[in-house]
């Protein structure tokens, strides 16, 4: 039997196919970013309403065979399917065994699978018994039929949205940070109701015909405190009037208390939830752009081109910056982006992710350089360098592109004074003016032209002037009419947009 | 170009650059500095004509004489002292040509009103130069290359001369690439100074007088420079 399960766990774990499933899945389930959780997510809220919803209209009318049919059945084996995926992505059991084999291989010591398989089991029994699997689990009763009594469980169907809508679970949390005053004012609560319910039944058990048990009593209390006051039982002695008066001033106050708790509480984590909503929006996107601090550069660029780019988040480490930044219209959040914890934030995994350094700091600059290339190598990183000196320091720590504001304008300067006609073409070249872009066409993601000599090519049909190939690192400046075009080249073109565009859809149905 | 005299206001952040770039492209400049410590830099590095004045006195602006320069730069490492610069210097001389920096966005504008007749923003052209890497990361980088020169291959003007075998030729119809260089686009003296670029599809007649700009090689330039100024036959 120790074998047996050995070698079943040895085979599942060297089973690419199903590490990569059950990650996948598990993925699906808890990772908010993964594109694909959504729709999951989605279907499972409508198959829940339409449940809750058929439940709700069969009550008075019969509903036709067909919706039954998609209620017992569909509904309910979707929700035993997750129900089981949930259960079996919740611990690796193999990969535990296997663990513990390698380590008893090593002490030599004994080995036994069917202990940790116990153990295993035991964990998977254990999350069963989580309020999340419990909802989940008695979700899928409602739908038996012959039970009538079993349709209360409707309810735990409403509950389960709570696993899939993300405000209710912030409501939530943001009650779960006043925990102590909330569990202090039940406290108080229980103790008023108690104390005011037995005082009342001690006072009117024989005088009130409305009052025949203690819990009638605590029943009233409980209507009075809360303000609800049915008046189906109502006080008929002057001490038991006196004990109205001061349960209704109590219950005022603990409302108001209440009330105050709850309102503290969001106002509290307002910034924080309107910054988390801001990230998983922005994480929904296929790519974005990080752009770090708010300083001269940073509104310079957004001022000229924040119509141009959709998906874009301001991290500023100053309160004050952040908030001018806010005013301005920009999406910004109050976050250190040198911190492993702020970039990690963000969909790396799935999103295509370009940061901006643009703080005044160089040391700043690279450090968010090298917390990025930290994270993941596929982030790439456009850094803003103050001191010429630190450009070999950037380029070690791994900036895809750096940025010289000084270099920049230098060069321009230096340009206006020595061609000061050429100027006005140079400038409308770097600042991408319409008629004067200068762009790229990668060959691989325009098939059509790979294998095609550079005649062929319908560039003066295009109105695009060809200015060479970037070929291999190195670039081929005009080169000879007969060169044909490589898949890994990227040819380097000027001309309008219009232009481009036209030049594509030639080679439309490849490209 | 090259019988250009500069006068160069500043030789700090931006000033040693471009002074060294000029000196380079042979250009007669003449430095000035109102800090010592820069003045004596400038000295040490070999510039020979480097004056301290205090750039705010009109009178040590006039003994300078800026009206003999065909350009005054203004590069000055401090904006404030830069835009009172350029404006005590278009006060003074009202026909000069004043080239000036901006360190900050709201600089740019006062630079203007100041009476500066060209004004690079730092931001601005940074700003640029991000958008395009965003958009276009390898061409921003060989554009760059190009205008400074890096690989040998640059950016050339040159003036059609009479009896040039330019002359006459439609832009549409002027192909250079077998002369190893890329026509890029025109200044039309007789439609005014603007510059007319290749890819803007307006077919233009050549004539004497009028500027072309090529991208090439820089030999391919020169041969390309001789072979217009050669006559027709």
């Amino acid at each position: 039997m120790n074998q047996i399960l050995l070698s079943i766990a040895l085979f599942l774990r060297s089973s690419k196919r199903y590490r990569a499933t059950k990650n996948f899945i598990r993925d699906i389930f808890h990772n908010t970013n993964n594109p694909y959780k959504k729709y999951v997510d989605i279907t499972i809220i409508f198959l829940i309403i339409t449940s809750v919803v058929i439940l709700i209209y069969e009550v008075k009318t019969p509903v036709p065979e067909w919706l039954d049919i998609y209620d017992i059945y569909f509904v309910s084996f979707v929700f035993s399917i997750e129900y089981l995926l949930r259960l079996w992505v919740h611990n690796d059991i193999s990969e535990h065994i296997v663990k513990e084999h390698k380590d008893a291989q090593f002490l030599q010591k004994d080995f036994s699978s069917l202990s940790i398989l116990k153990e295993g089991l035991g964990e998977k029994v254990k999350y069963m018994f989580t309020p999340s699997a419990l909802i989940d689990l008695l979700a899928i009763f409602p739908a038996y039929r012959p039970l009538r009594v079993l349709r209360i469980f409707v309810l735990f169907r409403v509950l389960k949205l709570l696993r899939y809508t993300k405000s209710i679970n912030q409501f939530t949390e943001v009650l779960l940070n006043k925990k102590f005053e909330l569990l202090t004012l039940l406290f108080l609560l229980f103790f008023v109701v108690m104390t005011a319910g037995i005082a009342l039944y001690v006072m009117e058990e024989h005088q009130n015909p409305h009052i025949d048990s203690l819990f009638d009593a605590i029943y009233w209390a409980l209507v009075t405190i809360s303000t609800v006051g049915y008046g189906d039982i109502s006080p008929v002695t002057t001490e038991g009037r006196s004990i109205s008066i001061l349960v209704i001033i109590s219950g005022i106050a603990m409302i108001s208390f209440a009330t105050s708790v709850i309102v503290s509480a969001f106002s509290e984590k307002l910034s924080e939830l309107k910054e988390s909503r801001i990230i998983e929006q922005v994480n929904k996107s296929n790519s974005f752009l990080l752009i770090c601090g708010y300083g001269q550069m940073t509104k310079m660029f957004l001022r000229h081109y924040a119509d141009e780019y959709n998906n874009y988040i301001i991290l500023e480490n100053n309160l004050e910056r952040m908030e001018e930044a806010r005013k301005d219209g920009y999406e910004a959040i109050h976050e250190d982006a040198s911190r492993y914890e702020t970039l990690k934030k963000f969909n790396v995994e799935h999103c295509k992710i370009t940061i901006l350094c643009l703080t005044a700091s160089d040391v700043e600059n690279i450090y968010i350089t090298l917390n990025a290339k930290s994270i993941s190598k596929s982030i790439r990183v456009i850094a803003r360098v103050n001191d010429s000196n630190m450009e070999s320091k950037f380029a070690h720590a791994g900036t895809d592109h750096i940025l010289m504001p000084n270099k920049v304008a230098n060069t321009m300067i230096h340009t206006a004074i020595t061609q000061p006609t050429m100027y006005k073409a140079i400038h409308a070249i770097l600042t991408g003016k319409s008629i004067a872009r200068i762009d790229e066409i990668r060959a691989y993601e325009c098939e059509g032209i790979i294998g095609k000599s550079i005649e062929e090519l319908a560039f003066k049909k295009a109105k695009l002037l060809f200015m060479g190939i970037q070929r291999r690192g190195e670039f081929l400046f005009n080169p000879l009419h007969s060169t044909k075009v490589e898949s890994g080249d990227i040819l380097l073109v000027m001309g309008r947009k219009i232009s481009l565009e036209y030049f594509k859809s030639i080679y439309e149905k490849d490209c | 170009m090259k019988h250009q005299n500069i006068l160069l206001f500043g030789y700090g952040n931006h000033g040693k650059f471009i002074a060294q770039g000029l000196l380079e492209d042979g250009f007669k400049i003449q430095i000035v500095e109102d800090d010592l410590k820069r003045y004596e830099e400038a000295l040490t590095d070999g510039f020979k004509e480097v004056t301290h004045i205090d750039v705010t006195k009109d009178a040590d602006l006039k003994a300078l004489h800026p009206e003999k320069y065909t350009q005054l730069v203004c590069v000055m490492d401090d904006e404030h002292v830069n835009v009172f610069l350029t404006l005590s210097l278009r006060s003074l001389f009202d026909s000069c040509y004043i080239l000036s920096i901006s360190d900050s966005i709201h600089t740019t504008k006062k630079l203007q009103m100041a009476g500066a007749n060209k004004v690079i923003d730092m931001y601005e052209v940074s700003a640029n130069k991000i958008h395009n890497i965003l958009n276009h990361p390898v061409a921003t980088q060989l554009l760059e290359e190009f205008v400074i020169d890096k690989h040998g291959i640059g950016f050339r003007e040159y003036i059609i001369p009479t009896g040039s075998f330019l002359n006459g030729y439609m832009t549409d119809d002027l192909d250079l690439s077998k002369y190893g260089v890329l026509f890029v686009g025109m200044i039309d003296e007789e439609l005014g100074h603007h510059f007319i670029f290749i890819t803007a599809g307006v077919n233009h007649k050549l004539d004497s007088g009028d500027t072309i700009v090529c991208i090439g090689e820089k030999k391919k330039l020169d041969m390309f420079e001789k072979l217009i100024k050669k006559e027709e036959n």
